[in-house]
């Protein structure tokens, strides 16, 4: 049943009524505007001001100008590019192991398997678990004397592989990393997953028809169709192990002897253990920076591949 | 039928909202912020305080909120920043030091010389010294605690020890003998810094003396001293020899805690206020504190610690008096619950029976009363950026990537 058309027309003149003026544009967005520069334009801004000074939270602010950025990339007791170096290794762990798991997985569940829900479901589990369950989880996994891994290791006759995983230098990364990916394979399945239901089914069936295999329907339909959903799971493969922070700060708090720093747990160091507020904010803009940079580089690769 | 739900509803949600802004007992209400969570031993000493100052002040009402140590620290930090009144709490724990002083240099601290005058003859001035910037007090010590090594003498008496040893070859004498038997001698929690702290500067000290240690912190002296680099040596040889538990480097400070009371480690080296939980395990224990390593420059009688922890008035409390007052009540008696519960040593001369006291407290409490010189933990004693600095070279000798040169060579460069 249509609506009538006397209430369309009334509808339509007070839409183009309202559309002509753009006062009601600008008050219909000013609260979501209001609150967009508030939560995220002006911390940015206040970070980028406090980076210039040097400022201990409290006191009374010195100007630096950009020393700070110049500490920050010259200084070995900061390590600021040993922690932007275990960042970007983990988003090449994410990129390149993290994505195809999740990848295999969302194909595997497209295509209607027995279980599909209860995969989806299981697999997505950890994500919706609190990251500092998962971290005291794994904490325990690890432990030295009694956590399953070493004991596992032991019951199979290889003492000798076992190690203290979160307190040797050598394997600490390693074993900050495994959780880390695991935690989100789920979530970007679910994304690839949604994209590859949205895949019409004639496009399925007519290639089948033509006698693909399964492995030609991923690479020459799915593949190409999914390809806008891939370049957001990279993207925020990438931005999210740049901003990794709450695993590894339950896990390890960035040792042992800065082995698993990253930018966010050196930014916290700076900030509430330093006391060195102007650092800190350096550090946060540099991260807001490279999160950008990122994001319009995976753009731009995934539009030069169009 | 709706209109009338409405406006119910309305009516509600109005008196509501109006409940919010006050508090519906009639009582002055003074925020307490501290870190006396479920699981810290502070907390029966902190709710026995409350509850003896509520009985006392029927009219007002203390909101006690704990936090977890190290959250606390980004907590009180982000507060001050702040610095609205109805962010910040009346009162607030604080470690003395550097720490309380870049709150109190900021004028964010309520000074609390006024509000002392009844207490004049119940806490030493030399209890006072670690809350006093610029001749002025403005921090209430609720404890005082120092460095102990706590010893398992059911493990000690396995490998031929009926006392704790006193001098530095006894003490490699017994490692030795526990390792050789396949027991570990100490844990030391790698993970938390301030915990291998507790090792390093008992044996800076018994190694270069107080009178020396206390200027280094204070940076009145250079780091550049040969025989720090001897003490460091020391400390790296005992780990090098498997006097340490090597998954200590992984754990936390409870999960060594953990080890020495479950009898898996012989010995435990950290601040007294760890008395009570020995003193309950179930070996029988013993407290010393760390052998002298060169008696020209120190002696048996010196030890890491001071009254570290205490309460603080914001400068910003809406009822000053109040909560200065309150403070200084609930400091004293915080001081009592923790002493008679073996939590820590009383900074606050004690006026109640302490016929009930632990057997483990008294042996610290002796070893207090012989003390000839004490230095304020490091971290505690500097302010944050140089006490980070320290720690990250303290963190390098625990792992060994740095010796004792290389921890002054660093030390000096950085910090003087």
């Amino acid at each position: 049943m249509g609506v009538p058309p006397p209430l369309k027309e009334w509808e339509n003149r007070i839409m183009n009524k309202l559309y002509s003026r753009k006062i009601h544009i600008i008050v219909f967005l000013l609260p979501a505007l209001i609150l967009f520069c508030g939560v995220l334009i002006a911390p940015i801004g206040a970070s980028g001001y406090f980076s210039l000074f040097d400022w201990n939270g409290l006191g009374e602010k010195t100007f630096l100008g950009f020393a700070n950025y110049r500490e920050l990339f010259t200084s070995d007791e900061i390590g600021f590019l040993k922690a932007l170096g275990n960042s970007l290794l983990l988003a090449v762990f994410s990129v390149f192991l993290q994505l195809p798991l999740a990848l295999g997985l969302a194909l595997t569940l497209g295509k209607k398997i027995k279980g599909e829900r209860l995969f989806l479901s299981v697999y997505f589990m950890p994500v919706l678990i609190s990251t500092v369950v998962i971290g005291q989880l794994w904490l325990k996994i690890y432990n030295p004397d009694y956590g399953i891994l070493n004991v596992f290791l032991r019951s199979i006759g290889l003492e000798k592989w076992t190690r203290i995983w979160l307190g040797t230098k050598q394997t600490a990364l390693g074993a900050v990393f495994v959780p880390t990916l695991w935690q989100y394979v789920g979530y970007h399945m679910l994304l690839l997953y949604a994209g590859v239901k949205s895949v019409p089914p004639e496009l399925r069936e007519a290639a089948m028809l033509d006698g693909a295999s399964d492995r030609q329907v991923n690479r020459y339909i799915v593949l190409p169709y999914i390809k806008p959903i891939i370049r957001i799971s990279v993207i925020f493969a990438v931005t999210g192990s740049l901003k990794s922070f709450d695993l590894i700060y339950v896990l390890t708090n960035g040792g042992p002897l800065h082995a698993t720093e990253v930018p966010s747990t050196l930014m916290i160091n700076m900030l509430f253990l330093r006391n060195r507020y102007g650092m800190g904010s350096t550090i946060a803009v540099m991260l807001i920076i490279l999160c950008f940079g990122f994001a319009l580089l995976i753009s731009a690769i995934f539009r030069e591949e169009d | 039928m709706k209109k009338i739900l409405c406006i119910l509803l309305a009516v509600c949600l109005v008196f509501g909202l109006a409940a919010c802004g006050k508090k519906g007992d009639g009582k002055t209400h003074l925020k307490l912020w501290c870190i006396a969570t479920e699981s810290d031993a502070n907390r029966p000493a902190y709710l026995d305080a409350i509850a003896d100052y509520e009985a006392a002040h029927p009219d007002v009402k203390i909101d006690m909120e704990a936090y977890e140590n190290e959250s606390y620290k980004t907590k009180i930090k982000a507060a001050m920043m702040g610095g609205s009144s109805e962010d910040l709490p009346d009162i607030f724990f604080t470690w003395s030091g550097a720490f309380l002083g870049d709150f109190v240099d900021a004028g964010k601290v309520q000074l609390l010389d006024s509000y002392y005058g009844p207490y004049a003859d119940a806490i030493p001035e030399v209890m006072l010294a670690n809350t006093t910037y610029n001749g002025g007090h403005y921090g209430v010590p609720t404890t005082f605690n120092i460095v102990a090594m706590y010893a398992n003498m059911d493990m000690l008496k396995e490998v031929g020890w009926d006392h704790v040893p006193e001098t530095y070859e006894d003490l490699i004498a017994c490692c030795d003998a526990l390792v050789a038997a396949g027991k570990i001698p100490f844990g030391c929690a790698g993970k938390e810094t301030w915990c291998v702290t507790e090792y390093l500067e008992p044996i800076i000290i018994k190694t270069i003396g107080y009178e020396a240690l206390g200027k280094i912190f204070k940076g009145e002296a250079t780091w550049n001293d040969p025989d720090i680099a001897k003490a460091v040596s020391t400390f790296q040889d005992m780990i090098n020899k498997g006097y340490f538990d090597p998954a200590g480097i992984a754990l936390g400070n409870d999960e060594v805690k953990a080890n020495f009371l479950a009898g898996k480690t012989a010995f435990y080296q950290n601040g007294s206020w760890n008395t009570g939980e020995v003193d309950d395990a179930s070996f029988k224990s013993a407290v010393a504190l760390f052998p002298v390593m060169n008696s020209s420059r120190s002696s048996y009688d010196q030890t890491i610690g001071g009254p570290s922890d205490a309460l603080a008035v914001c400068a910003s409390s809406k009822n000053l008096d109040l909560a200065s007052d309150a403070a200084i009540f609930l400091g004293k008696e915080i001081c009592h619950y923790n002493y008679l519960n073996a939590v820590g040593l009383p900074a606050w001369i004690p006026d109640y029976d302490t016929s009930s006291l632990p057997a483990l407290m008294v042996d610290i409490a002796d070893i207090v009363a012989k003390c000839e010189g004490m230095v304020l933990f490091g971290d505690t004693a500097m302010s944050a950026d140089p006490a980070n600095t320290y720690l990250s070279y303290v963190a390098q000798v625990y792992g060994c990537e740095i010796d004792g040169e290389g921890f002054v060579a660093g030390l000096t460069k950085d910090l003087g």
